[in-house]
């Protein structure tokens, strides 16, 4: 069933949230901090995954939740004391946790035993605890949740089964005289009601609805409670009734069952009895005709009386008891005991039908039909509403308006395909770029002659920003959701290695386009791998080095501009420079009469398909290098740099665009194409003329710039573009590769800057070579990308091959 | 009855000649007629100039714009070996999808809607590999010879190494 | 016949898609709050014919959440079910002092919620 698939994709979804919320708030409560909140929220996050898992009969996790739920309560309520072994234990669950989640979402069975261990330690701690408790919460041993877990809607009012339904004694409070002989089907109900009934919008009417369904009923309101109006208290409860039900499948199971909800604000007696000696039952017909019992206490409190009269016949209309409304009416005014007559045609159809009209009735109309002297009227009013005190308050005039006026939801937050949110940033990219390009066709003529229009322009560009960073701001979402994965790792790879690591993460807030945190996660992964495995010492070498045993890693995201910054340090041994240059020249990436400086050599960990560990790690290794961090970063437009100290640490910088939608280029012209460059990656730029080209050996030219030497790569030439520029006119774009490493494009002119929107070429072609991607100018025209990275890195292989 | 049954008659013989005939599009370059089957075009405009694309062979005549986004353009009379096409605003890129892309391929014009018995399709003869490579078949229609493109061939093989 | 308005509060997104498609494939109008504070801005503007709760919330929990509701004039007469996968009495006992009018436990049957909804709403 797709339902169910798309319930089921939602709560992967919210899972893999609330393992994250786990994750960081177990980060605090480690820290120390274990006040209530956390702790409350902790417990909240696994009774709702516990809650989901239910739901689609995920039993291994229901199992494994329910029990450390159980100990979230216990520890919750104080009576098992949060120790840092608790603590650990939770860490431990929650990983256990994510574990059956996945098992879960991927139908992956885990080992039947798994997390039993824990389980036991749960049960363990919860039974230290409960010896001398009997609370009736979570009191049940934790391994008993098979059996709470049957979904069990009702049932719980503890009323007494139905083959017990000779309940004489409590049938003698209510009824006079009730037969002795017990035929099934035939049911006397006497009913109650207390004032918490209607506190808690509980509706006898409803109730009654309910009870017609299951056979025929008949009702009468006991109005002899009823005081005179000086003594009537507006809120008190005077009325309750006689109900009368006849099925022959009814059993009182099923009675109670209606009353499970007002079970305890309400006296409810149920008595079954003989057909024959249970009432004399009048038909409706002469019930008009007979007089009421009580004339006196009538004509004393006539407009009581109209009152009542109009209450009841309300309850007829509403229940259809009859269709002569004087019928119900009369019996309740004659209060007599027996009441009215079965109607067996009336089908539990009927019923509803006309409960659904109830609503129509609003206490203005009420009021208005009732006796027109003011007194009265305040009585109506009042006394109306124990009968049918829980009429929606909905009614009430200025409600109505208000609701019609705005039936938009007033959550605070609504939940969005993510795909609709794509196609606004999209769009407002394009807006973002057409804009520009208007202003762009503003030359200084049309500005002079067209001042409303430039002003104009001024304010779409002005909205259209504004406008691009609200949209931005949608879809962002703080690095934590990426970070939050991380613990877990480390506390894995510490396990894995025998070595102490402690994470620390800085600036989790710190928010990106959602379509670059989804690309950082591999990468942020190697990354911590990579200082876990190679960076960090065991706990024996950094103790002999003078160092704290506990070794620190430590995660950072910040902005800067229109970049972002993630930082992976650790406090390890750094690179080591020497089996890194081995490494390279044994493998050919490094000629072996090239010697890189120290910044070049730690760059190389970069390199494709480079590994420094000597033993493939089963952590790092697998042939699975930082080169892959390296190739995911540039594919989202950003670079990684390291530094390392040697004996200090190692230091990983990512450097990211704020969002992948809009890219800030400079348009230049390779022979008669137009092409752009990120301007994140441009230096600075140089007409040819002013810069110094030096010759090398091999023939090819490099750029001297603040006494740097850069190799030059003339696009026209790479690109097999003709370039019919006069050589002196054209331009150097200097452009920053990764780490600091520095390349000078010659390109022959340049057109201006602006922002574009990326446009995939392997979407209907393949990838090219040097090419990032292609954009969409102004003019309806294909401008491509220069991939900076790409160019220069082929240029190095080439030189080596 | 006898009505009836001539009804059903024609029925089934309408039936037959639907699932066994082919509808194409028609195109010229130069004097040769090609063909591709109509399902498979999407879109049929006049060269408005292609951005190059760097790094790619001779037949790759580069990208275009097509309501934002981008789509290659393929030279057919280059891809058939005959040197690249000079085009004017007479020509034509014919845009279908092949697989999940959609490509444009620069023929001089399109001549026609021609519907073909799968029957008359004929093998190409073996000879010249770039045929036998490109086509996947030869038609005749009013005797004229028209090759069926084949145009997974055709799009393959785009980048310079390969 | 008036459509009825349903407001589902639960911190569970799942429960609350679920509770989404059972209600409205019966025909309700359902409106959504992940906890009780959001619960009481929805009754501020909107009208509601019932509400079903999740007791266990972030920023206010259900119990919170229905008193604030039957401390508010117009509201005393809102039917209000718990949701709750507590099987002991306790939790739903607080409910039904906090001034719930019934309850629904979770895992619920689609046909027994909207028979549940019927039983306290018109």
């Amino acid at each position: 069933m797709s339902d169910l698939d798309d319930f089921k994709a939602t709560y992967f979804d919210e899972c893999s949230e609330l393992l994250n919320e786990l994750e960081e708030q177990f980060a605090a409560i480690e820290a120390g901090e274990r006040d209530a909140d956390r702790l409350n929220a902790v417990f909240r996050a696994i009774h709702s995954v516990k809650g989901g898992a239910g739901a689609f009969g995920f039993s291994a996790l229901v199992g494994f939740a329910h029990a450390y739920e159980t100990l979230l309560d216990y520890v919750r309520d104080g009576r098992i004391e949060m120790s840092d072994d608790v603590v650990n234990l939770c860490i431990r669950a929650n990983d256990i946790v994510a574990d059956h989640v996945k098992a879960a979402q991927t139908g992956d069975a885990l080992p039947a035993d798994y997390g039993m261990e824990e389980k036991d330690r749960f049960d363990a701690l919860a039974r230290g605890e409960r010896d001398d408790s009997d609370d009736d919460e979570g009191g049940d041993p934790i391994d008993d949740f098979d059996i709470e877990f049957v979904p069990v809607m009702v049932n719980l009012g503890g009323y007494q089964p139905a083959a017990e339904t000779s309940s004489g004694v409590e049938a003698d409070d209510v009824f006079d005289a009730l037969p002795m002989q017990v035929e099934p089907g035939h049911w006397e109900i006497r009913f109650t009601p207390h004032r918490a009934l209607y506190a808690r919008a509980n509706d006898p009417l409803l109730l009654f609805r309910e009870l017609a369904v299951l056979g025929d009923m008949h009702v009468r309101a006991v109005l002899e409670e009823i005081p005179a109006l000086v003594d009537f208290e507006p809120f008190a409860v005077y009325c309750s009734w006689e109900i009368t039900l006849v099925s022959p499948s009814i059993t009182e199971a099923m009675i109670r069952e209606v009353f499970e909800f007002v079970d305890g604000d309400c006296d409810i007696a149920i008595a079954q009895l003989g057909n024959s000696i249970a009432f004399d039952i009048p038909a409706p017909a002469p019930a008009v005709a007979k007089p009421a019992p009580k004339p006196a206490k009538l004509t004393a409190e006539s407009d009581r009386a109209d009152l009542l009269a109009l209450a009841d016949d309300e309850v007829a209309d509403l229940l259809d008891f009859s269709r002569d409304s004087d019928v119900a009416v009369v019996p309740a005014l004659t209060a007599e005991k027996p009441s009215f007559t079965p109607e067996p045609e009336a089908p539990a159809i009927t019923v509803q039908d006309t409960f659904d009209e109830a609503p129509s009735l609003s206490f203005a109309e009420l009021a208005e039909t009732i006796a027109p002297s003011p007194i009265p009227k305040r009585a109506a009013s009042t006394a109306v509403t124990p009968l049918r005190a829980p009429a929606p308050a909905a009614s009430s005039d200025g409600e109505e308006s208000s609701s019609g006026g705005n039936r938009s939801v007033g959550v605070q937050s609504i939940r969005v395909d993510l795909d609709k949110v794509d196609r606004v940033v999209n769009m407002v990219g394009e807006l973002v770029i057409t804009q520009s390009m208007l202003t762009q066709q503003m030359d200084e003529t049309l500005r002079a002659r067209y001042t409303e229009l430039v002003r104009g322009l001024e304010v779409l560009a002005q909205t259209t920003r504004g406008l691009q960073d609200s949209v931005m701001a949608i879809r962002a979402q703080p690095v934590k959701t990426v970070f939050s994965r991380l613990p877990r790792l480390v506390r894995e790879l510490a396990t894995k290695t025998g070595k102490k690591i402690k994470l620390e993460t800085v600036g989790e807030n710190t928010e990106i386009d959602k379509t670059v945190i989804e690309q950082l996660s591999d990468p942020l992964t190697h990354m911590v791998r990579n200082s876990a495995d190679h960076g960090i010492e065991s706990p024996e070498t950094r103790l002999a080095r003078g160092k704290p045993e506990i070794g620190t890693i430590r995660l950072s995201a910040e902005q800067a501009g229109g970049n972002i910054l993630i930082i992976v340090e650790d406090d390890g041994g750094g690179i080591n420079r020497e089996r890194v240059l081995q490494v390279a020249r044994d493998k050919g990436v490094v000629a072996p009469d090239v010697n890189p400086t120290d910044e070049q050599i730690d760059q190389l960990i970069f390199a494709p398909g480079f590994s420094t560990a000597s033993e493939v790690s089963d952590i790092s290794g697998r042939g699975v290098g930082m080169d892959v961090v390296l190739s995911n970063i540039k594919k989202i437009g950003g670079s990684v740099h390291v530094r390392s100290w040697t004996g200090k640490g190692t230091r990983m910088t990512l450097r990211l665009p704020l969002t992948l939608a809009v890219l800030d280029v400079m348009l230049v012209k390779v022979g008669v194409s137009p092409y752009v460059v990120p301007l994140s990656s441009i230096v600075e730029t140089i007409q040819c003329s002013r810069a110094s080209f030096e010759r090398v050996p091999s023939g090819g030219q490099v750029l001297q710039v603040r006494g740097e030497y850069v190799q030059v790569i003339d696009l026209a030439q790479r690109f097999e573009m003709v370039s019919e520029t006069e050589p002196e006119n054209r331009f150097v774009v200097l452009c920053e590769a990764e780490g600091s490493a520095k390349v000078a494009l010659i390109v022959d002119d340049i057109i201006g800057q602006q922002q574009v929107v990326i446009k995939s070429l392997e979407e209907n072609f393949e990838r090219v070579e040097g090419i990032a991607g292609g954009t969409i100018l102004g003019d309806g025209n294909v401008a491509l990308i220069v991939d900076v990275q790409s160019l220069k890195t082929t240029i190095v292989h080439k030189n080596a091959a | 009855m006898e009505a009836l049954g001539f009804r059903d008659d024609m029925a089934d013989k309408s039936a037959v000649a639907a699932q066994n005939s082919l509808q194409l599009i028609a195109f010229s370059i130069g004097e040769q007629t090609y063909g591709v089957e109509i399902t498979t075009v999407r879109e049929i405009r006049a060269w408005n100039g292609a951005t190059p694309l760097p790094n790619t062979r001779e037949f790759v005549r580069g990208v275009i714009n097509l309501r934002g986004t981008i789509v290659p353009i393929f030279d057919l009379r280059a891809r058939f070996g005959d040197g690249p096409t000079s085009p004017t605003k007479n020509h034509v890129v014919v845009v279908m999808s092949v697989g999940d892309k959609w490509v444009g391929i620069l023929v001089d014009a399109v001549s026609d809607i021609l519907t073909v018995s799968r029957d008359d399709i004929h093998n190409v003869p073996e000879g010249n590999s770039i045929d036998t490579e490109l086509l996947n078949g030869i038609v005749t229609h009013e005797s004229r010879m028209v090759g069926l493109i084949d145009l997974h061939a055709v799009v393959s093989g785009a980048k310079m190494d390969s | 016949m008036t459509i009825l308005r349903v407001l589902t509060v639960d911190d569970s997104r799942t429960i609350l898609a679920m509770l989404h498609h059972t209600l409205s494939n019966a025909g309700f109008e359902v409106l959504q709050a992940e906890d009780g504070k959001q619960g009481l801005e929805v009754l501020k503007t909107e009208h509601v014919d019932v509400v079903i709760t999740d007791i266990n919330m972030p920023v206010m929990d259900g119990i919170e959440f229905i008193k604030n509701v039957r401390a508010t004039g117009n509201h005393q007469s809102l039917p209000i079910l718990i949701l709750t996968t507590e099987t002991s009495q306790d939790k739903r006992d607080q409910g039904k002092a906090a001034g719930g009018t019934g309850w629904i436990v979770k895992p619920f049957d689609p046909e027994k919620l909207i028979s549940v909804i019927h039983r306290v709403v018109h």
